[in-house]
């Protein structure tokens, strides 16, 4: 397929960002900010169309000029989502733009924040894979092994080691360690059972990640459940190895320290991919497997590694949700693996990507409690918006065809240019035209 | 009488390029009509055109006197005009009989069961009458390339079609079955049906049509009978100048054995063995040139030498090492430089820029990589003095693979590999695609390289290349070879009885292949008597 | 000439290839030794084992639990052999799932809609939805020409997230009421067997069987003669959709609710429905076989719980994850239709 996508940039945008980064990555930008925006209508649609079948006393809304009432109001839940995932910065129906008291050290901040640290992890680790040409489904199941081994090494060292500030060090380099081991041997299995049994690696990681909750759940269940706990859960790691809250209110949740540290892992990542011998390896059997073989990369070697690489990093993400949130391992882990798809995607896999994206999501996710605080809709809604995004981000073409339709596009006919160069180039000029 | 079809005017515009202008083309009832010209002379589309693919910007087709006006392939199906593609649209899986009917298939029920039985019938009654020998309940990918090309030629007649067109008919097929194909042709012409055939072959056009019209450019240059025009006036009309048909090869001495291959079997995807006890030896200054219709095992024996496929059995050493169990990472260290069959496969990353595209392979290696970090300003120079010495265009370092023509993204491959200051270069269809100046520059290269003391191995399906490059020519059937011959003194249909599986017991042929064994070097003198293969 | 509908001839079109043979023959071997090994010795856990897989409950259940997998199984075979990977099976079978329990709900259990029970709407409505959603992966896919992948994969989380969302907004939380009514699972399992041989004839004996071959082998061979590789497409889309729905609100409504927690009801049914039809082998009866094998699993933990074997109920309920993963990297690479997966333009 010859690629024409770079014509079709938005002009301006393209002028803007040209200097930056190529084309195709402005396009890119493009289509994950049109696929958010486009998500959030439909999600206005059905919070509008639900809150019309919906039964409640009074309606929250209604609509100019019918005079229907809804039981939802839409634009309120998306103001409750956005602004409330900040801590309220912009002031809304009163005067000023900005809320006078706002500090950005606020508890909602912290808590999107916190998802956001979260969520890069997880957006690394599915980003890693399918720059691979691997679908990795299963940082989900990576995360919730790689959390149980950080809590299981923390808790077992922590006796060993006097209290304070040097073992907390520690035991969180040696607990994520472990959490990275742990998610990585995870990680493996499938990458393994790819490369060398030719298993689907979509469908095997999605049943190992039934098996790891399963699993965890029964180990800890059986084994390690904390005393007198009325949940499935370990027992707490000491207060001095968890990361701890700078700045931000202590029930956020939130480690500054940790989203550092993750966004450290964006660049290392970065340059992984771009700028060593190995990520060219992977990237180029992700893109074209024949090629890479040709180029001398062993296919087998590389799906392993990749697995373990992303596996790792999604045992890193259960690290920082047992040493930053939780403080242990409990059986009710978020979707956080499944979230990192979405971020993943959005980012286009690119990993300095996954720094907004992330963040983008954190704010759906810390903005979610707020619509359960403030509003009547369920917060469900937000698990919806993570589903469309992905659909529209995965359908470029059709983004293409509305930038055609409006004549945003720059370069026309573009698309149906099948000329005897073109031909030639695309049949490998056995044909002529 | 109305001629069969009569394109007239035919001008056909794509943004920024005429593939036809006011091209005039007259088919008789019953005869054959070769369209001949290079890549790019416009025959495809022309024929497009005729098949409703392509609307004309200008001009009118008429069938039998009447004005046509095709809005697809469907409607032209519905007015008698088949087309064979070269590259055949069967279903692999599916027998024959259920090819044929596809899209026509006669049922019973209601509909709602395919009535075998008509359609066997129907499919026999078709290859009686015109005397196919081919088995209904075959699966496609179980039968020969020939009797695939017969089930296309019974899909076209089973819609009805009284003009059959056909694409590079002969490009997959041994001498004997294009033989056969002429038979074929024979039978169908007999029975008042129309042949269009399209081709790059002086010599194809001129022993199976009646009439020839070549294309340049997009032009008619003109109309001949066959019976009426010499190889060299042909050659003349189709490139615009008089063709030099003698690469310049002089002898060579031989250098050490670079590659020894012995007793060599390899499987296929399948599992089924295509390499057979393959023994043969490759020296420094020496270039070995294989022939053979494409699918004989010449893929699986490259792949396997080159590190893409394992060995069944056997070995391969290269410069005294068993290449045994050694990863396609260890070839390139040595200097193993490939040029791969599938370009846009394996030969390059669709997706990357020439950058990134030309350090493939030396992914590792300095001045590319140190340290495991890869130096992209090395990376760039390297790209650009490729696509300067290899003239690649547009010549830009930042273009994506897949912005390139075909025959660009050949050039830059080619470059990529000759630079790598190889030992041994194993070149599959090296010129697929390259325009003829291109061409002879790469076969200079090539020559260059052989005077350096490079070792070659040029696997082609132009006889003429491999033939004229050669000093020894490996002729390749059924996964092994069937002879060994000095490429200046065997002629073409002692190459096709090879090509087609059987043995000479020719003495000078047999001389050649011992000649070599007792360690001297071939008298690679030029090579005579190859037709225009542009 | 043989005669094409003589039974040996379609009993040979159905076992036609070694590799289906073998499992029927291994499935069939590895439950008649189990029987054998039960009666000859009854104590042992053999007894218990072929007590709990002869039973009738065991049964029961197994054509309960195996309604979704085969039919969404029966349907991912159209939607692949067409060329169009439908890896959001999962989806279908979730978003049919609460709709036929919403449906039968706002019917009201015991009344009709034009003379249909409640019941019936409920898997019409279940269906309409399935299909709808495929309809939009379909539309993704073929017209915007999205990754088949990914754009399953949303289908799935879309569904993952909306069910519970709807069933939040009209119940007031994320699983339903009880519907105190349920469909016996002998209509699971006349459902199941009427969609397999409906599907092996569809497949294999119909224009449009052909069709859908050629779109998912060589769609330029069909769409050269004539016939659109797009409607072919939509058409094995739009099936998955149907199928599924069925599969879905079959298993809803043997129930009478919807469960919208974790991963909701459907539990991952739908991603071993696609392994079902691989290690079917695309062929009807195959998925049937190996659907009812991931189904007997599931009920025979059930069963086991209940006998009281001391492991944890979560540990057992893992043992057809796992052995999912087993089947698949046995059965390793499959015979995958060659353009699958590839979107396909035509020329003109």
């Amino acid at each position: 397929m010859s690629d024409p996508d770079a014509d079709r940039t938005p002009s301006v945008l393209a002028r803007l960002v040209a200097p930056f980064v190529d084309r195709s990555v402005a396009e890119r930008l493009v289509i994950s900010v049109a696929a958010i925006l486009l998500s959030i209508a439909v999600g206005f649609a059905l919070v509008l169309v639900s809150g019309r079948i919906a039964q409640c006393s009074t309606a929250a809304w209604t609509m100019p000029f019918t005079g229907l009432g809804f039981c939802y109001n839409p634009v309120e839940v998306y103001v409750v989502l956005f602004n409330g995932a900040l801590g309220y910065p912009f002031a809304v129906g009163e005067p000023g733009l900005f809320n006078a008291g706002w500090t950005p050290f606020n508890l909602s901040l912290g808590l999107t924040l916190s998802e956001t640290t979260l969520l890069i992890f997880t957006g690394l680790s599915v980003a890693v894979a399918f720059r691979a040409g691997l679908f990795n489904i299963g940082t989900q199941g990576q995360l919730v092994v790689g959390a149980l081994a950080t809590a299981l090494t923390v808790l077992a060292l922590a006796p060993l080691l006097p209290a304070g500030p040097i073992a907390g060090v520690v035991l969180i380099g040696v607990g994520t360690a472990a959490g990275a081991v742990g998610g990585g041997i995870w990680g493996a299995i499938p990458g393994a059972l790819k490369a060398y049994a030719d298993a689907n690696e979509v469908i095997t990681t999605i049943m190992l990640n039934f098996v790891a909750a399963n699993v965890a759940y029964v180990l800890v269940l059986e084994v390690f459940r904390a005393e007198g706990s009325s949940v499935v859960a370990t027992r707490y790691v000491p207060e001095y190895a968890q990361f701890r809250p700078w700045l931000f209110p202590p029930s956020s949740d939130f480690a500054l320290l940790a989203l550092l540290v993750g966004v450290a892992f964006i660049g290392a990542l970065y340059y992984f991919v771009e700028h060593t011998s190995v990520g060219y390896d992977l990237r180029t059997s992700g893109v074209q497997a024949a090629a890479a073989e040709y180029g001398g990369v062993n296919a087998k070697l590389t799906t392993v590694r990749a697995m373990t690489l992303s596996g790792a990093l999604g045992g890193i993400g259960g690290s920082v949700w047992v040493l930053m949130s939780e403080g242990r391992w409990m059986a009710s882990i978020p979707d956080l693996g499944f979230d990192g798809i979405t971020v993943s995607i959005l980012a286009g896999n690119n990993p300095i990507g996954v720094l907004p994206a992330a963040f983008l999501f954190g704010i759906l996710k810390g903005g979610a409690l707020e619509i359960g605080f403030r509003t009547d809709v369920p917060t469900e809604l937000v698990a919806v918006l993570r589903g469309l995004i992905i659909l529209f981000v995965a359908m470029p073409e059709f983004f293409r065809m509305i930038g055609r339709y409006t004549g945003v596009a720059g370069g026309a006919g573009g698309a149906v240019s099948t000329g005897p160069e073109e031909t030639a180039g695309g049949d490998g000029g056995e044909t002529d035209a | 009488m109305n001629p069969a079809v009569h394109m007239d005017g035919i001008t056909k515009r794509f943004p920024g390029v005429v593939a036809n202008d006011d091209v005039d083309l007259a088919v008789e009832r019953g005869s054959v009509h070769a369209l001949l010209g290079e890549n790019g002379a416009g025959k495809t589309t022309l024929m497009n055109v005729l098949y409703g693919l392509y609307e004309p910007t200008e001009g009118t087709v008429r069938l039998d006197g009447e004005p046509q006006s095709f809005d697809s392939p469907r409607d032209a199906i519905d007015a008698g005009v088949g087309m064979i593609h070269q590259h055949f649209m069967l279903v692999d899986p599916m027998t024959v009989w259920e090819n044929v009917v596809l899209g026509n298939e006669p049922t019973t029920w209601g509909g709602l069961r395919v009535d075998r039985e008509a359609a066997r019938e129907a499919v026999v009654e078709l290859s009686e009458r015109y005397g196919f020998d081919v088995d209904p309940d075959a699966k496609i990918a179980d039968i020969s390339v020939g009797e695939q090309q017969r089930v296309e030629i019974l899909k076209a007649l089973y819609r009805g079609a009284d003009v059959l067109i056909m694409d590079e008919p002969t490009a997959v097929l041994t001498p004997q079955e294009v033989e056969e194909l002429y038979g074929v042709f024979d039978e169908l012409t007999e029975q008042g049906k129309t042949i269009i055939f399209i081709s790059h072959k002086l010599g194809e056009a001129l022993s199976a049509a009646d009439e020839i019209t070549v294309l340049r450019d997009g032009v008619n240059v003109g109309t001949v009978a066959s019976g009426d025009v010499t190889r060299e006036e042909l050659a003349e009309m189709m490139v615009g100048r008089e063709v030099l048909m003698d690469p310049a090869t002089s002898p060579q001495d031989a250098g050490d054995t670079v590659l020894e291959v012995t007793d060599l079997c390899v499987d296929d995807d399948r599992g089924v063995e295509v390499v057979s006890d393959l023994s043969f030896r490759l020296r420094g200054g020496e270039i070995l040139g294989v022939a053979g219709v494409d699918g004989n095992g010449q893929s699986q024996l490259v792949e396997a030498i080159t590190g893409l496929r394992d060995a069944a059995s056997g070995d391969v050493r290269y410069r005294g090492e068993s290449m045994v169990g050694k990863t396609r990472r260890h070839r390139i260290d040595r200097g193993m430089a490939f040029i791969p069959e599938d370009r846009q496969e394996r030969g390059l990353v669709m997706s990357y820029d020439l950058v990134e595209n030309g350090i493939l392979g030396s992914q590792h290696d300095p001045p590319f990589a140190r340290g495991g970090r890869l130096d992209w300003g090395a990376s760039r120079g390297h790209a650009e003095s490729v696509i300067e010495q290899y003239d690649v265009r547009p010549p830009d370092a930042d273009a994506e693979a897949e912005s390139l023509s075909g025959g660009n993204q050949q050039k830059f491959i080619v470059g990529r590999e000759f630079e790598r200051d190889p030992e041994l270069v194993v070149a599959t269809h090296p010129t697929r695609g390259v325009d003829i100046g291109s061409t002879e520059f790469l076969h200079d290269r090539l020559l260059e390289l052989r005077s350096e003391g490079k070792a070659v191995l040029l696997v082609s399906s132009k006889l003429d290349e491999v033939q004229g490059l050669s000093d020894r020519l490996a002729v390749m059937h059924g996964g092994s070879f069937t002879g060994v011959v000095d490429p200046s003194t065997v002629t073409e249909e002692e190459i096709g009885l090879l090509m087609a599986g059987e043995s000479l017991d020719d003495d000078s042929v047999e001389g050649a292949a011992l000649h070599d064994d007792a360690g001297d070097g071939i008298d690679g003198s030029t090579a005579g008597g190859e037709e225009v293969d542009a | 000439m043989r005669n094409p509908l003589s039974p040996t001839a379609v009993l040979g079109g159905v076992i036609e290839s070694d590799y289906l043979r073998s499992l029927l023959v291994g499935t069939v071997g590895a439950v008649v030794l189990l029987g054998v090994l039960g009666i000859a010795f009854p104590d042992s856990v053999f007894g218990d084992f072929s007590g709990i897989v002869f039973s009738t409950s065991t049964g029961a259940s197994t054509a309960r639990l195996a309604a979704p997998i085969v039919l969404a199984g029966l349907g991912g075979i159209f939607a692949e052999k067409s060329g169009v990977i439908n890896i959001g099976l999962e989806g279908l079978l979730i978003i049919s799932a609460f709709i036929s329990v919403y449906a039968a709900s706002v019917v009201g259990v015991g009344n009709t809609v034009l003379g249909i029970p409640a019941l019936g709407v409920a898997f019409l409505a279940g269906i309409a939805a399935s299909t709808f959603l495929a309809a939009v992966f379909a539309v993704v896919c073929i017209e915007f020409k999205a990754d088949q992948i990914i754009a399953g994969l949303a289908v799935w989380l879309i569904a993952l997230g909306l069910a519970p969302f709807m069933s939040t907004v009209f119940f007031g939380g994320v699983n339903t009421p009880n519907l105190g009514v349920s469909v016996g699972w002998h209509y699971s399992a006349t459902l199941v067997l009427l969609a397999t041989v409906g599907s092996w004839w569809l497949l294999n004996q119909t224009a449009f069987g052909k069709h859908l071959r050629a779109a998912g082998e060589n769609p330029k061979a069909l769409d050269t003669v004539g016939v659109s590789v797009s409607k072919v497409r939509y058409a094995g889309v739009l099936l998955s959709g149907v199928l599924s729905g069925v599969g879905g609100s079959a298993l809803a409504l043997s129930i009478g609710q919807f469960v919208g927690s974790g991963e909701t009801m459907v539990q991952g049914k739908g991603f071993i429905a696609i392994v079902a039809y691989l290690f079917g082998n695309y062929n009807p009866i195959g998925t049937l076989g190996a659907g009812v094998l991931f189904a007997g699993l599931d009920a025979m933990q059930i069963r086991l719980q209940q006998l009281g074997y001391a492991v944890p109920d979560t540990l057992v309920q893992t043992i057809p994850y796992v052995v999912v993963i087993v089947v698949l990297a046995l059965v390793g690479r499959t015979q995958i239709p060659e353009a699958a997966g590839e979107h396909y333009e035509t020329e003109d």
